[in-house]
């Protein structure tokens, strides 16, 4: 669905990303771990083409992801980001109801997919004409995933989207993503610096450190594994980590 | 975004009204004038003809501060009459050599002003106010001199005064010091038109460049240099009306018809007087001319 | 006669010349805006044109009003008329604010905001029309406002050299040695300043984003 062919990607003298391969399959989500500077929300951007590669090609669907005209590209891809990156000025609904709009659905047809798409991300529909700013941090996430399942994308980038939020809400955003996940099937590449987040959401795990792709596991091979930079990680999540928590089947 | 369209429909309701406002007058006359006292006297007997003869609303717009900005006014249509001199149009704002002969001078700025500015003029009011040298009457008695030639041997002992628009303009100061070789203590001190008699009077300077109008010269006891090399163009008084104005109000026409040839050196040298000396009201004078010969009620 | 009567009485000119005031103050603006506001928005997106423009917008505004209407007189047909000569003067004064202003709203447009538009498929003039231009919106409105506020004080100079306006009354009155003339253009030009930087400060407030 997603592969990356030796991809590099330089800013001037600094090397941010060093020969990357790597192939996502359709329906999994592939978790991106790593430190900060690891190169990982780099790596996200490369697929909808935020960010040209140095050298290397990055192919979606099979054909490469900078032949083509680049808005197509984009537009059948969800972007969910940290800070939600809402428009202040659009409510709920207009922000949901975005690509959409750009693709030229007819109003009614807006109108239902936002109201199902509340529901799924589990808001109630009365918020719909509320704006960013009158709803709490957790909310805002929400209405970014709506947001981003908008036109209905096969492919969905998430970069540390729940970072930002109290742990107890973070969870709860978790737990749904699983259940939207069983239920949508969508190919998620999912940015985190967070073990636990990535046991717990990802189907693999791919860990970068400083630009290189460290290792490739499966999260039950990831908690046992004797990669240095593995189980450095495990350490410095203090053990105590369960695997495979609360999770569908992919 | 909503509130930027309202204000765009009220700055566009502003500007046309703008516009509808600064095309033409309707039922107003503007007449304007600039700003020395002959000037209003002028515009003040324009007005009140205009007021007595016909039904018209005349506006004053007085004190514009020079042939320039009366000049911008009229283009503009901010003005509709002002009274000019024929000299002065001619070489100030048609920018041509000057001319001697009076006449000729009438129609050639009347011909130029109604091909390039869509403006005309009225007919002339009577008098030539052409520059005056004026000195002290007691050293023209003593020295015995009555022209500028004859007075240009003294000049290097004396102290000259002038306007500000005679010194820049090519009708004045420059061309007058080379056609009678006058050469003056220092450099002319530049002064108010209204304060170059008192200056004169009281011998801060010894000669200056007055118009042949002033009210001061024989209350002072001044006495006025003969142009006997026909230096200075003539400089007859008259109305400039834009065209647009005449076609909308040939009332206006009429009304400045009786004006022709009404007021004379004299008579023009007495109103100058009695504001400027006497202090009285241009309005007053005005009216006090009009009724006494007998061109308004 | 006092002020108030002196006005009562020429109210018809007092008006004409208040609305000359706004002509000139209005159309010039406008074309400030238009051209400005362009600019603004090349520079926030082309920083390397940032200093250029900024510094060659702040020159112009240093250059006293007086001596740049007499730089522009002798100029052939700007010059022949004396109210196409202020409107340009007026507007080379207004860009320096509207530039700024339009540049300062689209840089502090949220950069988070920008990136999720771009990710999820708009095109550049679409995050333009739809996302930078309405959340600037209010700074760059007060960039118009501060140009308006200036550009009425302007206006009184332009009347030094013919161009009209409520400036017209205090050069009259200044020559007429009397202060009600003054006044009558004064306290106008005041009030249309104080009255400017209301509306577009109401304006301003209404489209600040949430």
């Amino acid at each position: 669905m997603i592969e990356f062919r030796d991809v590099s990607y330089c800013i001037g003298t600094t090397q941010v990303l060093m020969n990357l391969s790597l192939r996502v399959a359709r329906g999994e989500t592939l978790v991106l771990l790593g430190r900060s500077g690891s190169g990982k929300t780099t790596t996200l951007k490369l697929v909808n083409r935020l960010v040209s590669p140095t050298s290397g090609a990055i192919l979606v669907n099979g054909s490469r992801n900078d032949h083509g005209d680049v808005i197509r590209l984009r537009r059948g891809i969800g972007y969910v980001i940290q800070e939600a990156g809402l428009f202040p000025h659009f409510t709920v609904a207009k922000n949901i109801g975005l690509v959409p709009k750009l693709e030229g659905w007819e109003e009614r047809r807006i109108r239902a997919r936002t109201e199902e798409l509340l529901q799924i991300v589990g808001l109630e529909a009365g918020l719909a004409g509320r704006y960013p700013h009158q709803l709490s941090g957790g909310q805002r996430q929400r209405v970014g995933v709506a947001r981003a399942l908008a036109a209905d994308p096969e492919i969905l980038l998430m970069d540390e989207p729940f970072a930002a939020l109290d742990p107890l809400t973070r969870d709860e955003l978790q737990r749904e993503f699983l259940l939207l996940q069983q239920r949508l099937h969508k190919t998620v590449v999912f940015v985190t610096h967070d073990l636990r987040e990535a046991l717990r959401l990802g189907s693999r795990i791919a860990l970068m450190e400083a630009g290189k792709l460290v290792t490739l596991l499966s999260p039950q091979e990831f908690v046992k594994s004797d990669d240095p930079w593995a189980s450095a990680y495990v350490r410095a999540f203090g053990g105590a980590l369960d695997p495979v928590p609360n999770r569908g089947t992919s | 975004m909503r509130p930027s369209r309202a204000s765009v429909c009220v700055l566009s309701v502003l500007l046309t009204l703008c516009t509808c406002c600064t095309s033409s007058h309707g039922h107003r006359i503007v007449v304007g004038s600039k700003n020395f006292t002959e000037s209003f006297i002028l515009g003040e007997l324009i007005a009140q003809e205009i007021e007595a003869h016909t039904s018209l609303k005349v506006e004053r717009r007085f004190y514009l501060a020079g042939t320039y900005i009366c000049q911008q006014a009229m283009l503009a249509g901010r003005i509709d009459i002002y009274p000019e001199y024929t000299g002065t149009a001619l070489t100030a704002v048609l920018k041509e050599k000057p001319g001697s002969d009076k006449a000729r001078v009438y129609q050639r700025v009347k011909s130029e002003y109604e091909s390039r500015f869509s403006l005309t003029l009225g007919p002339a009011f009577g008098f030539n106010d052409t520059f005056a040298m004026e000195i002290r009457g007691e050293d023209a008695r003593r020295l015995n001199v009555r022209t500028l030639s004859q007075a240009a041997q003294f000049t290097p002992q004396w102290r000259a005064g002038f306007g500000y628009e005679f010194m820049e303009r090519p009708d004045g100061f420059p061309g007058m010091a080379v056609t009678y070789g006058l050469h003056f203590a220092g450099s002319p001190r530049i002064m108010d038109l209204g304060l170059l008699a008192r200056a004169l009077k009281d011998h801060q300077i010894d000669f200056a460049g007055g118009n042949a109008t002033d009210g001061l010269i024989p209350a002072l006891d001044l006495f006025a240099l003969e142009d006997d090399r026909h230096y200075f163009p003539p400089y007859e008084a008259v109305p400039i009306i834009r065209q647009q104005t005449t076609r909308e109000h040939p009332e206006v026409v009429a009304a400045l018809d009786s004006l022709k040839d009404a007021i004379s050196d004299v008579d023009m040298q007495k109103m100058n007087y009695s504001v400027d000396a006497q202090h009285q009201d241009p309005q007053n004078v005005a009216r006090e001319f009009l009724r006494v010969k007998h061109l308004a009620p | 006669m006092s002020l108030l009567r002196f006005l009562i009485q020429n109210h018809s000119q007092v008006l004409e010349l208040t609305l000359e005031h706004l002509w000139l103050v209005g159309i010039s603006t406008i074309f400030a805006m238009l051209i400005g506001i362009p600019l603004g928005i090349v520079i926030a997106h082309r920083t390397a044109w940032n200093k250029p423009v900024l510094a060659t917008a702040n020159i112009i505004q240093t250059i006293p009003a007086l001596a740049l209407f007499g730089f522009l007189l002798p100029l052939p047909w700007l010059g022949a008329r004396s109210d196409r000569l202020a409107i340009l003067a007026l507007t080379l004064y207004a860009l320096l604010p509207i530039i700024r202003n339009t540049y300062a709203g689209i840089h502090g447009v949220d950069a988070a905001v920008i990136e999720a538009g771009r990710g999820m498929g708009m095109t550049e003039s679409q995050l333009l029309y739809q996302v930078e231009l309405p959340l600037a919106a209010s700074v760059i409105l007060s960039g118009v406002r501060i140009a308006v506020v200036i550009s009425v004080g302007l206006a009184t100079i332009a009347a030094a050299i013919g161009a009209g306006g409520l400036g017209e009354f205090i050069f009259r009155g200044l020559a007429m040695v009397d202060d009600r003339v003054i006044l009558a253009g004064a306290i106008p030009a005041a009030i249309l300043a104080l009255l400017a930087d209301f509306t577009v400060g109401w304006a301003e407030r209404r489209l600040r984003p949430r």
